[in-house]
């Protein structure tokens, strides 16, 4: 064996203004040809390690830094971040802010540009990487109009195209449905087959298991264990919770659930509801506007085919956590959208306690907590931040609010110097003072490792039992077997209730 | 028809003179709407017949209105308005019609292209391109926001503009903030910044349109300059 | 830091501020379409508006060049949008000019700063320049129609080669009373956040 491709010496790394070291003593080798992955709870290092690698440790990034890095024997530290593009590549987390084009031709050229290669010399890098990784029908497209799934192929693609001997990806699933996965998985094998050296830094294991040659498992900033990818995979679930890491292996069950689209289920409706329920009713929607002259159109479940939500009526358990599941874009996030009143050309009404919510009063009676919760934060204190949805200003009942999801500690505090989970937390308790009896989460678990997907678990799972409503947009099973009571499967805008409790029961 | 975007240039630059020139001869006027007329029918030649309708009808009404106006010699305080705004569209219409024009069938890589071929640094084409990528972001990050300010009720800032403002700046500015620093590490591992001059995959080239085009709008621009200043 | 020219980066940055500059300065246009008169008011507007970007952006400025390169790129729009390009020496200047102070500040001297934010706010007013040299032939145009010469003043009362002068001036003031307003905002909100 030659000499390790890349080589970790002795780092320690404390990024500026940091209290603590994200990186102690971390030492680690990677051979040629070589797939690995890099698992471990958010805030163990992992990131800061990709980072090593690509160089934006200690080029981007300040911090206080000491040991070595040598990636294809060159010295990390002294080598500028350009000579280090056509070596390196990097897939980032988010598909939304990595791309820097507007359409996906500029960006799968954009790094053979940018390193000067000649025109034509361009031009076949692409015809190459288009071709290895099937993207002929993204060709030509704006980058805005892809889903997130389309977005990180084209991210690997505008990696590929400077053909690096390294390519590193930092949690590049965090925004994908399982379709995207296996995709994913497909384009890592394909760099595998080439020789290239790959590392994967992620929260979701299942797609990797098989392709990966070596696990090294990273814990408050320092390497804690290291398997083969047999060895890894043979791990029990149990032992892998005690890590705080993801299932290695997807539940076939699931599988289907988010894969098929399968036939539509209309019947529904045999999960005994008891009688207390919400009952929602013609929600209809279709993003194709139909054409119109004097009135606006309404939808009518007569419009058939063309809706993209179509759901005469449905009847929803009160005070229980419903998963909502199905493939990316057949219709989740517009149910919900239309369910908290968003859409204003979908005329759905909401029963509840004898009491009909139209139009705008919808807004009043459901609340979506959002994937990107940076959007719905407005004021510079999460007691501002409460204050502001409630009509009448209380502020007892906010301080109240605020020991339930235990922000008492932050009431003064920005709610953008949060993390992540907090944030989260504060958009729900503006949900609660705004009196919102149904709650809408958007996918709210997405990129969290294992123990903070829990800790969302269990508050779903309370606010529930405090009495409110909670649906969950999800793609983790984790999360449904951890939280869920029922299962809204939603095929083509077409919703049906699934008998999903008693199913697991009996399963287990 | 697609043109180099370097004659788009040319033909932005040639018309943004002429809005600047009133027109005041039967021959200045049939030249000035010649001009208007030739982004129109390339609208329509790259498909875009919405918008070429539309300001095929704006610059119509505009345009009868005025010379109806004018020639009836009408005092009314709605006509004196009415002619302030059609003068105004008829003025400067053009340069917003050429403008679409560009702005709609170009894509950003030609325009790139184009100002490399120009020797425009290449600090000024990336954050050109930056500028172009940050809009429609801006857009998307912005409908969320307004989502998120509808459930909330905070659409009208509680009737305070300055809180109206505040609720759709802030929320904004972090997301842009945030986007821009994973942009940057992105970009700088694809090796932007690097000391090589950039190139470009789009090849440019001008064809014998491009320079028909650039000499008739060379020609309009002479003949308004001429009869204008020169006679 | 060293001592060298912009990074990629630095022109990263300059770009999503410059666009967000431009978003307001579009929002406000839109508003100008009301009334003439609301075209005028663009110098109260984009200052104050248009400061808590433009706050945000002085708080990442560490060298020479990005407010110049901010000017150069609103210029190019402007150009590029149909809105002519005789403003652009105005607008150049003015960004040239504002870095220069800036810079004498070492960006951080918030009262260079201010004074910064005031001289670059002066790009708004190339908004007027077409408006103004063609307000001249406008006013024959009517005066020909057979309108009454107040008729015509009245019209273009606000804007016009003489109010010009007034327009600077207090874009200038706008722009410092903006610097106040958009350092508050930063303070209130993107320092607490410890983003800055």
């Amino acid at each position: 064996m030659t000499d390790p491709i890349i080589k970790i010496e002795n780092i320690k790394y404390r990024y500026k203004g940091s209290e603590t070291d994200s990186l102690d003593d971390v030492s680690l080798a990677v051979n040629a040809g070589e797939t690995l992955l890099l698992c471990g709870a958010s805030g163990s290092g992992k990131t800061s390690v990709i980072r090593l690698i690509n160089g934006l440790i200690p080029h981007y990034y300040n911090g206080e830094f000491t040991g070595n890095v040598t990636v294809a024997e060159r010295n990390i530290a002294e080598t500028e971040l350009c000579d280090l593009a056509g070596t390196v590549g990097t897939v980032f987390q988010n598909p939304r802010s990595q791309f820097f084009s507007v359409d996906t031709d500029g960006e799968i050229v954009f790094g053979p540009e940018n390193v000067g290669l000649p025109p034509s010399e361009i031009r076949k890098r692409k015809a190459q990487v288009v071709s290895e990784m099937g993207i002929e029908k993204l060709l030509d497209r704006s980058l805005f109009e892809l889903s997130g799934g389309e977005k990180q192929r084209i991210a690997c693609a505008s990696v590929a195209a400077l053909l690096p001997e390294i390519i590193l990806l930092d949690e590049p699933s965090s925004n994908l449905d399982w379709a995207a996965m296996e995709n994913l998985r497909e384009i890592i094998l394909t760099w595998k087959k080439q020789g290239k050296t790959v590392i994967v830094s992620e929260h979701r294991l299942w797609y990797l298991t098989g392709i990966i040659d070596r696990a090294v498992f990273m814990k408050k900033g320092r390497i804690e264990g290291a398997w083969s990818g047999e060895e890894f995979a043979k791990i029990p679930e149990t032992e892998l919770q005690e890590m705080a890491l993801r299932p290695t292996s997807a539940d076939c069950e699931y599988a289907k659930l988010f894969r098929d689209d399968g036939p539509d289920t209309d019947e529904g409706e045999k999960v005994s509801l008891g009688e207390d329920a919400i009952i929602l009713r013609d929600f209809y929607f279709s993003y194709k506007k139909k054409p119109y002259v004097f009135r606006k159109h309404k939808f009518k479940k007569e419009d058939g085919e063309d809706l993209s939500l179509c759901i005469p009526k449905l009847t929803l358990p009160r005070g229980k956590v419903i998963a909502v599941v199905g493939r990316n874009g057949t219709g989740k996030s517009t149910f919900l959208r239309c369910l908290c009143g968003l859409e204003k050309d979908c005329t759905g009404t909401i029963e509840s306690d004898g009491v009909t919510y139209k139009g705008r009063k919808r807004i009043g009676f459901s609340y979506m907590v959002m994937q990107d919760v940076n959007h719905q934060l407005f004021t510079d204190s999460v007691e501002a931040e409460v204050l502001l949805s409630m009509k009448v200003k209380d502020s007892q009942k906010c301080l109240e609010i605020l020991r339930r999801l235990g922000l008492l500690g932050y009431k003064n505090t920005h709610p953008m110097a949060l993390s992540g989970g907090q944030k989260q937390r504060v958009a729900i308790a503006s949900a609660i003072a705004a009196g919102a009896e149904l709650l809408l989460f958007d996918e709210p678990t997405s990129g969290l490792d294992y123990s903070h997907m829990v800790k969302v678990g269990k508050m779903l799972r309370e606010l529930a039992d405090g009495g409110s409503t909670v649906l969950v947009s999800t793609h983790d099973p984790e999360l449904i077997n951890l939280c869920c009571d029922t299962e809204l499967v939603i095929r083509r805008g077409r919703a049906s209730l699934r008998a999903f409790g008693d199913e697991k029961n009996g399963k287990e | 028809m697609r043109l180099d975007p370097r004659t788009k240039l040319f033909m932005v630059f040639v018309v943004s003179a002429i809005v600047m020139m009133s027109a005041t001869t039967p021959l200045l006027w049939a030249v000035r709407i010649a001009v208007t007329m030739v982004p129109i029918i390339l609208l329509i030649t790259e498909k875009h017949y919405a918008s070429a309708f539309r300001f095929l009808v704006l610059y119509g009404i505009a345009l009868a209105l005025l010379f109806g106006l004018l020639s009836e010699g009408s005092t009314g305080i709605v006509a004196a308005l009415l002619l302030g705004y059609c003068c105004i569209i008829v003025q400067f219409l053009p340069a917003i019609i050429t403008a679409w024009y560009v702005v709609r069938t170009t894509k950003i890589g030609e325009f790139v292209s184009a100002m490399q071929r120009m020797h425009v640094p290449d600090g000024i084409t990336i954050s050109l391109a930056v500028v172009m990528r940050f809009f429609p972001t801006i857009k998307e990050e912005y409908a969320s926001i307004r989502d998120a300010m509808k459930m909330r009720g905070v659409m009208l800032g509680g009737g305070n503009a300055a809180k109206m403002i505040e609720f759709r700046m802030i929320p904004l500015l972090f997301s842009c903030v945030n986007i821009g620093d994973e942009l940057s590490a992105a970009a700088i591992t694809r090796g932007l910044g690097g000391k090589v001059k950039r190139t470009s995959a789009t090849d440019l080239k001008m064809k014998a349109a491009d320079w028909l085009m650039a000499v008739a709008f060379t020609a309009a621009a002479a003949v308004f300059v001429v009869f204008k200043y020169v006679l | 830091m060293k001592k060298e020219g912009l990074k990629a980066k630095d022109f990263i940055t300059v770009g999503i501020f410059t666009a967000l500059l431009l978003v307001v300065e579009f929002a406000c246009g839109m508003l100008g379409f009301i009334h003439p008169y609301i075209v005028a008011s663009y110098v109260v507007m984009i200052p104050l508006v248009g400061s808590i970007p433009m706050m945000l952006f002085y708080t990442k400025i560490e060298k020479f060049g990005m407010l110049t390169t901010m000017s150069v790129l609103i210029a190019i729009f402007m150009f590029i949008t149909g809105m002519g390009y005789l403003g652009a020496p105005l607008i150049i200047a003015a960004g040239v000019l504002a870095d220069l102070i800036a810079k004498s500040g070492k960006y951080k001297n918030f009262k260079k700063i201010a004074l910064s934010h005031g001289v670059f706010c002066l790009w708004i007013c190339a908004n007027y320049f077409p408006v103004i040299v063609t307000a001249d032939s406008y006013r024959k145009d009517l005066l020909d129609g057979g309108y009454s010469a107040e008729y015509c003043d009245n019209l273009f009362r606000a804007i016009n080669g003489k109010t010009i002068a007034v327009l600077l001036i207090l874009c200038f003031v706008f722009g410092i009373i903006g610097a106040f307003v958009g350092k508050a905002v930063v303070k209130k909100h993107f320092e607490k956040a410890g983003i800055v």
